[in-house]
């Protein structure tokens, strides 16, 4: 392999680097990712500019249908595998105090934070990265039994909010200060502001935050006054009537699931409780838009497998009548039901 | 001074009030609010005797000062005269220099140590009238109200901020943190010196938004004499030497040297003090009764705030190791096989549970590996765990044959339980894999009352492995199922808990995960490495359960590495053998 120099010759390896992720071959990946090392890129340009944008492309594949959950997943290792090993290669000095970066309670996504980590690694600070997934309970001890000047928080998924927002509040009572980011907050980081909480963009602005002891000790105050109609604890109180109930409509009008296979029927369910818990989140932080987006995508997602955009309408036209006495959810799903007629369109 | 001198004024006391005249009241509680319709206007004459004004005025609670067009004071009541003693009749009211009554303007002032407020009312004739009325006690009755509320608020805000167990570091850090600016301009905490060191943190008021911290460590002999005779739990009450030693210590950056007033409280600890917060600000805000109070009820809170921060430290630390003991190890690399694991327990705040996995290396280039689950849950379960594996380490080098070794932990746990004379049992799936020389693995598995392992064959298929066999702990004459499977490379074994399974979620939160969900979940999965593999598992079963509570989750994959595929290596810069020899890579 040639030795490449400069920008232009990450985006000449880019392609093979894909290929590499596409054939699961962990080697062909990191040798990649090393050899632009070698030829003088920064670690930091390597993570940011060939891991990221890669990784972005996997989940954009899956999303397409062109891969499987397994390929996408083997391809996600084969780019932790690259992380670590461009972290081991570039082998930074602490100089800074211990920053820990973690993903929120059920959030999966752990490549994002994982970057955001070694970046900030490479800055200096001493990173604790917990991994996916991480219960409050167990965050807020790690915190208690370790100093941290930060904690980052990522949410790649809008659906956790509401959790997002219970574990951030967990880290300020052990005051240390939070900084959150991941797509789950919204491109622009408005649903952040919203909880009251600092937001960073991308890899390097949350380095920028932490290192601005001031600028993340300014917490602005949550907007939250809404919840006080009660619509979103009404909701998830009804989760489960509102699945059933949609269930049994589709299977009514919709005579072909009712032959669905146990595994169809599973993914059905899911995806209606996908459906009630954006909605849930869309109320949270009060805005239609979370709720509008989750079903652009949806349907995107669908349709690339096949499923007709209907088969997502019948379930909003469902909850809509059952929450009737609900202002905020009535709107959410009336521009949802709009979204999927110019998404299915 | 007649009649019509005062029939359109108010004399301020609330007691008459006349529709034309508009005032505002000088503390909102005391100035009751009356219908002014129901009371009837002021009648010029009834034709009663007039009383004599001058004596009725006297009486008021204002004082008067009546002066004439020309500003010259003409007359002066004795309430006036007691206020303004300077104001003389016959002069100018300007020449007595009163601040607040020479520029005309009405408003409350402060005289001679007294709050005044004072109004200005036109007369007749060009005349005027001031009402000057004595409000020192009023005002300091609301203002010793407000500064009580603000130091209820400021104790709440503490509360809050330090009722929380705290990392000690964050806890001293939070405590000078809440002195700035509250108490403080500087705030200087000291923790009692261990092993000879003091450490410190220091706020300083940058400005109006959040303080600046830093922290450092002094030895203890440096210590100036009133922090070292705070930390024996002596407050001292000299002030003036205080601020002088304070800035000989370098610690009052931005504050003038001399003009600055300063104190010094322990904070409270178990018998001697956890510490001593120095407070300074510029003299103009000196501290007084009041504020030195405020300081020890901050002192108290702050000072067992440290003290939980320490104890939980110390057990945190105990806590700590032992736990970390009890974890699960991550599986030693091995020639030919590729390990993935996934471990959530139980209690999230606990990292351990009574699920457990390992490996370990066997003299003949094989790997012994295991997967088990102890009755019981959290520590205790986990303490269990702790001994299995134990013996596990020690039988494997008697007894490497599966089944063999697990009918000797049955024995060795029989008589361990019987000892303690507690039932305790467990169940686990322990195997060998050895590499074969064309590629591919050969497991030797023995289950003593485990779920039966998958695996994922190439061709996408999942097969669950006929394996029996009865729970170890119980009886002395265990059955133990034994079965041998063939893994060719990329083909992978999937050991797991009962926490998969068993997961409750679903659409109600109370249907099992079931091993058919599992199943469906890892079909089509034969091309991800291990670890994703062990990932993967673990995440279909937490989005079942949708964040409900679980049992202990615990997976281990193994999946055979092909000959064409690259031995593992540690260090990537590390380049690959040409000719890789597996003997000689992992050793014995």
């Amino acid at each position: 392999m040639t030795a490449p120099s400069t920008a232009a010759d990450l985006t000449d390896v880019y392609p093979a680097y894909l290929d590499h992720l596409a054939d699961a071959d962990e080697y062909g990946a990191v040798d990649v990712a090393l050899g632009l090392l070698d030829a003088g890129l920064p670690a930091e340009r390597v993570l940011l500019d060939l891991v990221a944008p890669a990784q972005s492309e996997v989940g954009e594949r899956w999303a397409r249908n062109e891969w499987s959950v397994a390929q996408e997943h083997a391809a996600t290792h084969i780019s932790e595998r690259v992380v670590a090993a461009v972290a081991a290669h570039a082998n930074p000095r602490p100089t800074g105090g211990r920053v820990v970066v973690a993903c929120m309670d059920g959030e999966w996504h752990a490549l994002p934070p994982r970057l955001v980590a070694e970046v900030l690694r490479l800055r200096g600070w001493q990173v604790t990265f917990l991994g996916a997934s991480v219960p409050a309970a167990h965050l807020v001890s790690y915190l208690h039994q370790h100093d941290a000047h930060a904690v980052a928080l990522a949410c790649a998924l809008p659906v956790r909010l509401p959790h997002a927002h219970r574990m951030i509040e967990a880290c300020r009572r052990s005051d240390v200060p939070v900084v959150v980011g991941g797509r789950g907050f919204g491109a622009d980081g408005r649903w952040a502001r919203r909880l009251g909480v600092p937001w960073a963009a991308d890899a390097p602005a949350a380095a920028e935050l932490i290192a601005d002891e001031r600028a993340l000790r300014r917490v602005p105050p949550a907007q939250l006054s809404h919840l006080a109609d009660d619509e979103y604890a009404s909701l998830v109180r009804r989760r489960a009537e509102l699945i059933d109930g949609a269930l049994a409509d589709l299977r009514e009008r919709v005579p072909a699931t009712r032959a669905y296979t146990a595994a169809q029927l599973d993914s059905t369910v899911s995806d209606l409780g996908h459906i009630v818990d954006f909605l849930a989140a869309a109320l949270y932080v009060d805005d239609a838009s979370l709720f509008t987006e989750f079903v652009e995508w949806l349907t995107g997602i669908l349709t690339s497998r096949s499923v007709p955009a209907a088969a997502v309408d019948l379930p909003l036209a469902h909850c809509a009548t059952v929450l009737r006495d609900f202002p905020r959810a009535v709107r959410a799903l009336t521009l949802g039901r709009a979204a999927l007629l110019g998404a299915a369109r | 001074m007649t009649a019509a001198d005062v029939r359109d004024f108010d004399p301020g006391d609330g007691r008459i009030s006349t529709p034309s005249t508009r005032r505002a009241p000088a503390w909102s509680a005391a100035a009751p609010v009356r219908p002014t319709a129901a009371l009837p206007p002021l009648a010029p004459d009834r034709g009663q005797v007039p009383p004599d004004w001058s004596e009725v005025v006297e009486h008021f609670r204002e004082g008067l000062v009546v002066c004439d067009a020309d500003g010259v004071v003409r007359h002066i009541s004795p309430v006036a005269v007691r206020l303004l003693p300077e104001v003389v009749p016959g002069e100018l009211l300007a020449a007595a220099g009163v601040r607040g009554m020479s520029d005309g303007i009405p408003g409350a002032f402060t005289h001679r140590g007294r709050r005044l407020t004072a109004r200005c009312v036109p007369l007749s004739g060009g005349r005027c009238c001031w009402y000057v009325e004595d409000v020192t006690e009023s005002v300091s009755r609301a203002d010793a109200l407000l500064a009580e509320r603000a130091r209820s608020a400021f104790l709440a805000v503490v509360g809050d901020k330090l009722g929380n167990p705290l990392h000690p570091d964050r806890a001293a850090a939070a405590v000078v943190r809440l002195t700035v600016p509250s108490l403080a301009e500087v705030a200087v905490l000291v923790l009692a010196p261990r092993s000879g060191r003091a450490r410190w943190w220091r706020a300083s008021r940058v400005d109006d938004e959040t303080p600046m911290v830093d922290s450092g460590v002094l030895a203890g002999g440096d210590l100036p004499t009133a922090i070292a005779d705070g930390l024996t739990g002596i407050e001292p009450h000299a002030v003036d030497w205080l601020v002088e030693q304070a800035v000989d210590a370098g610690w009052l950056p931005g504050l003038p040297g001399v003009e600055s007033a300063a104190r010094v409280v322990p904070l409270p600890g178990g018998d001697t003090p956890v510490g001593v917060l120095l407070v300074a600000r510029r003299a103009t805000r000196p501290y007084d009764e009041d504020d030195v109070e405020l300081i020890r009820a901050f002192a108290a809170r702050a000072g067992a705030a440290l003290t939980t921060a320490l104890l939980y430290r110390d057990q945190a630390e105990v806590a700590d190791t032992l736990q970390a003991s009890l974890l699960p190890v991550e599986p030693a690399e091995t020639a030919g096989v590729q390990w993935g694991t996934a471990y959530r327990p139980a209690q999230a705040g606990l990292r351990i549970g009574g699920d457990f996995y390992g490996s370990h290396r066997l003299a003949d280039g094989g790997s012994l590996f295991f997967l088990g689950d102890v009755s019981g849950k959290g520590v205790e379960a986990a303490v269990f765990t702790g001994q299995l594996r134990q013996c596990l380490q020690a039988l494997h080098r008697v007894e490497s044959h599966p089944g063999r070794l697990l009918r000797l932990l049955n024995d060795a746990l029989l008589e361990t339980t019987q000892a303690h004379g507690q039932g305790r049992f467990a169940t686990i799936v322990l195997g060998v894999a050895r590499p074969e020389r064309e590629g591919g693995l050969t497991l030797t598995l023995a289950g003593g009352g485990h779920l039966p392992p998958l695996v994922l064959r190439a061709s996408g298929e999942v097969e669950t492995v006929p394996l029996r066999g009865m729970l170890i702990g119980v009886v002395p004459d265990q059955r133990v199922g034994e079965v041998t499977v063939r893994l060719a490379p990329g083909e992978t074994c999937l050991l797991y808990s009962d926490g998969v399974t068993e997961a409750r979620g679903g659409r109600r939160g109370d249907e099992q995960f079931g091993p058919e969900r599992l199943v469906t979940a890892l079909t089509g999965c034969q091309r991800m490495p291990a670890p994703a593999l062990a990932e993967r598992v673990e995440q279909v079963t937490c989005d079942w359960l949708a964040h409900g509570d679980h049992d202990d989750i615990a997976v281990l994959a193994l999946r055979a590495v092909g000959p064409s595929g690259r031995p593992s290596r540690h260090l990537h810069a590390v380049p690959a053998p040409a000719d890789p020899d597996q003997q000689r890579e992992t050793g014995a």
